[in-house]
């Protein structure tokens, strides 16, 4: 088993003979390979970020003052509702499928995705849906401009981008069950040896846990948008009063999706943070197992929640009371997530390399989304924040601080495995402080925003808003510019970056993608990792012997 | 043994795609759910019968206050009623009287706007006659409203109002 794991530390000629066969097309089109496939998902994942920021900025520019400067409302509405359609659907849940493909098999020592074929079939759907979306600006009427919720009456009565918008939610929403397919099987089935349930990276734990709530909520939404799409065309009267429907039950099958669906953006973030904490704390993760456990307690208490998005459509007091009480229960999970990263750094030798920089920046800030997150939760309060700028500053923290700092992080930590170079460290603290320092210029004023009254998806506003806006805009540039920065940094990395990478750059790492060269070579652990490697790793990461399974 | 493993991934992933094609059969399942959880609870729920937007529908509340002294109670069963133009109106009360002594009442009715009581026609009421209670009786009584063909536009609401008086013997 050793010689096997010295071959991948070595560059294998037959594959590299093999590969040297193999066109551009060939690679990338009919990519079966968990990496390439992985590399196509994140590249894919940023261009949409890209396109999506485009937009975020399009609206702070027009924010900028108040009156109408740039964009009429109708069109204004437009950019909002695709800019959250983006970035939801086609940044940050592919970013996350792309790290789960590229380092799911790395880490469990699986050679790659349980079906490669419908891999590469779950990526290939998002382009054509990403086209739709954006074709969907051409077409007579304009794109959806409903808000991405596309609550009726509005989504009923639009004009045909709601359409494409519908069926590229379709394409999405089948890549994302196929994936999350795919990432169950891989996680159940082809584990290395030696590496039970609870000895599994929590990447892998938070990633499984994700691919069922996609598996269990895409469905509904898919239900969703369909009746949406017969209400428009087909005569059916699921959501219109007109015909006896009722727009409420829009919100309610919406929101059974929408909730979790919260949850798929940040559990793998705190997967990825829990890799990199426990590195560069040199300390094993503390309280593994609660960590696990608080994982499937957040998932299965997102399914209970959803009445708190909707709490100012009227709803009994008792139901309000439900929803309130579960929704502050969450809190209870996530707050011993947070507990057990601050006790692994406590009295850890720590350094500051960028990825633990980012995943400092994500425990503080998601921290801060959290508290605003149970500051809504109350209901009373609830209904005079509804739908005004400081739900949009707590979405942000959570999403932007959460979500897209983590992918951060994890570009960092792992780009030295999949590019074989090091990237310039100096540029990465900048990379990092440069977004850590914007994105709170631009959203904390949010939250004043909203307290104030300010309501959001609004072109226009009175001159009392004025003052905050413009810093938040201010903000958003600087943030923006800041990513034109990262891709640089990370194409610099690729082309060379400051030197070669070892096959382990990070002195705390003792997960198994670790074992495999840098780059990791085309194919790995073809020969599952043996017993002594992955009990060398576990041992490290204090997941031997000390608890029970 | 990759076969054993290929079977098991397959019987795997059909049942996650079960699991998929049930979810999406939950979602529409939701619908009659809805319609029922809303029946049960009487949550008050958008209604096809207000969707007739060529008419105005008039909403009517009712409003219940009883004279100071008098042992009785009256409460509203239905306070709040929409109405169409030239549909009829029922709306339930429940009088109550908490003495241990019979006790003859009468409700008076009134109207705001005042204007409104042309246009809420009563056909029946219990206010038409002076009731007589026996000790601790609780009676459901009605009133019932033909609302006038032609509403003015701006009226979008109209109070009936009830109190109750003890009925005095004639002098």
């Amino acid at each position: 088993m050793t010689t096997a794991n010295d071959a991948l530390h070595a560059p294998s000629h037959d594959h590299a003979h093999e590969e040297h066969h193999v066109s551009f097309v060939q690679r990338w089109f009919y990519a079966t390979n968990h990496k390439d496939i992985g590399t196509l998902y994140l590249w894919f994942a940023f261009s949409m970020f890209i396109t999506g920021g485009i937009m975020a900025l399009c609206i702070r520019a027009e924010l900028f003052q108040p009156g109408l400067q740039f964009w009429q409302p109708d069109f204004f509405n437009q950019l909002t509702t695709l800019h959250g359609v983006i970035m939801v659907f086609g940044a940050i849940m592919p970013a996350f499928t792309g790290l789960a493909n590229w380092m799911l098999p790395l880490m469990i020592g699986a050679p790659d995705m349980a079906f490669a074929r419908m891999n590469n079939w779950s990526f290939w759907l998002l382009p054509p849906a990403a086209a739709l979306l954006m074709i969907s600006f051409f077409v007579p009427g304009g794109a959806a401009a409903g808000g991405w919720t596309l609550y009726p009456p509005l989504s009923i009565q639009a004009g045909m981008g709601m359409d494409l918008a519908i069926f590229a939610i379709h394409l999405l929403g089948l890549s994302s069950i196929m994936g999350s397919i795919n990432i169950v099987t891989t996680v159940l089935n082809i584990r290395a040896p030696g590496m039970t349930m609870l000895k599994m990276p929590l990447f892998g734990w938070t990633m499984l846990i994700t691919a069922y709530l996609l598996i269990a909520v895409a469905p509904v939404l898919a239900g969703a948008v369909t009746m949406l799409l017969t209400d428009r065309h087909f005569d059916t009267h699921f959501f219109k009063a007109v015909g006896g429907g009722d727009p409420v039950l829009f919100q309610h099958i919406f929101w059974f999706f929408g909730h979790p669906e919260v949850y798929i953006m940040a559990l793998p973030a705190f997967g990825i943070v829990s890799q990199i904490i426990p590195t560069f704390a040199r300390k094993p993760l503390f309280g593994y197992v609660s960590m696990v456990y608080a994982t499937c307690s957040i998932a299965i208490l997102s399914f209970m929640v959803w009445g708190h998005h909707m709490f100012a459509v009227g709803m009994p007091a008792s139901t309000q009371l439900f929803f309130m009480f579960l929704t502050m229960l969450i809190a209870v999970p996530t707050g011993v997530k947070v507990f057990n990263w601050i006790a692994t750094m406590w009295q850890g030798s720590m350094t500051f390399e960028t990825p633990m920089l980012f995943s400092i920046g994500f425990v503080c800030l998601f921290t801060v989304g959290g508290f605003s997150g149970l500051i809504l939760a109350i209901a009373p309060v609830d209904t005079q924040m509804q739908d005004t700028y400081y739900v949009v500053a707590h979405f942000h923290y959570v999403l932007v601080a959460g979500a897209l700092f983590s992918l951060f992080g994890a570009t960092y930590y792992w780009l030295p495995k999949w590019t074989g170079y090091m990237y310039h460290e100096g540029r990465g603290q900048f990379h990092f402080w440069w977004s850590m320092i914007w994105f709170n210029v631009t959203f904390f004023p949010m939250h004043f925003l909203g307290l104030a009254g300010m309501p959001r998806r609004i072109p226009d506003y009175n001159m009392q808003f004025t003052d905050f806006n413009a810093m938040a805009t201010v903000g958003a540039f600087c943030f923006g510019l800041g990513q034109i920065f990262f891709l640089f940094n990370v194409i610099h990395t690729i082309r060379g970056g400051v030197g070669k990478a070892p096959a382990s750059p990070w002195e705390g790492a003792n997960t198994l993608e670790w074992e495999v060269a840098s780059p990791a070579p085309h194919h790995t652990w073809e020969t599952p990792p043996s017993l002594e490697i992955v009990e060398k790793g576990l041992k490290a990461q204090g997941l031997l012997g000390d608890h029970h399974e | 043994m990759q076969s054993t493993l290929q079977q098991a991934n397959r019987k795997l992933a059909i049942r996650m795609m079960v699991i998929a094609c049930m979810m999406f059969g939950f979602g529409y399942v939701m619908v009659p759910f809805y319609d029922a959880f809303c029946q049960v609870l009487g949550i008050d729920r958008a209604n096809s019968d207000f969707a007739n937007t060529s008419a105005a529908v008039i909403r009517v509340e009712f409003d219940t206050n009883v004279d100071d002294g008098l042992a009785a109670t009256l409460e509203a069963l239905d306070p709040v009623l929409a109405a169409k133009p030239g549909g009829l109106l029922k709306a339930r009360f429940r009088l109550v009287n908490k003495s241990d002594q019979p006790l003859k009442v009468r409700a008076v009715p009134s109207y705001a706007p005042a204007r409104s009581a042309g246009l809420l026609q009563k056909l029946e009421c219990f206010c038409f006659d002076a009731l007589t209670l026996a000790p601790n009786e609780q009676r459901d009584v009605t009133v019932v409203l033909l609302v006038a063909n032609e509403l003015p536009a701006e009226l979008g609401a109209a109070t009936l109002s009830y109190t109750l008086h003890p009925e005095l013997a004639p002098s």
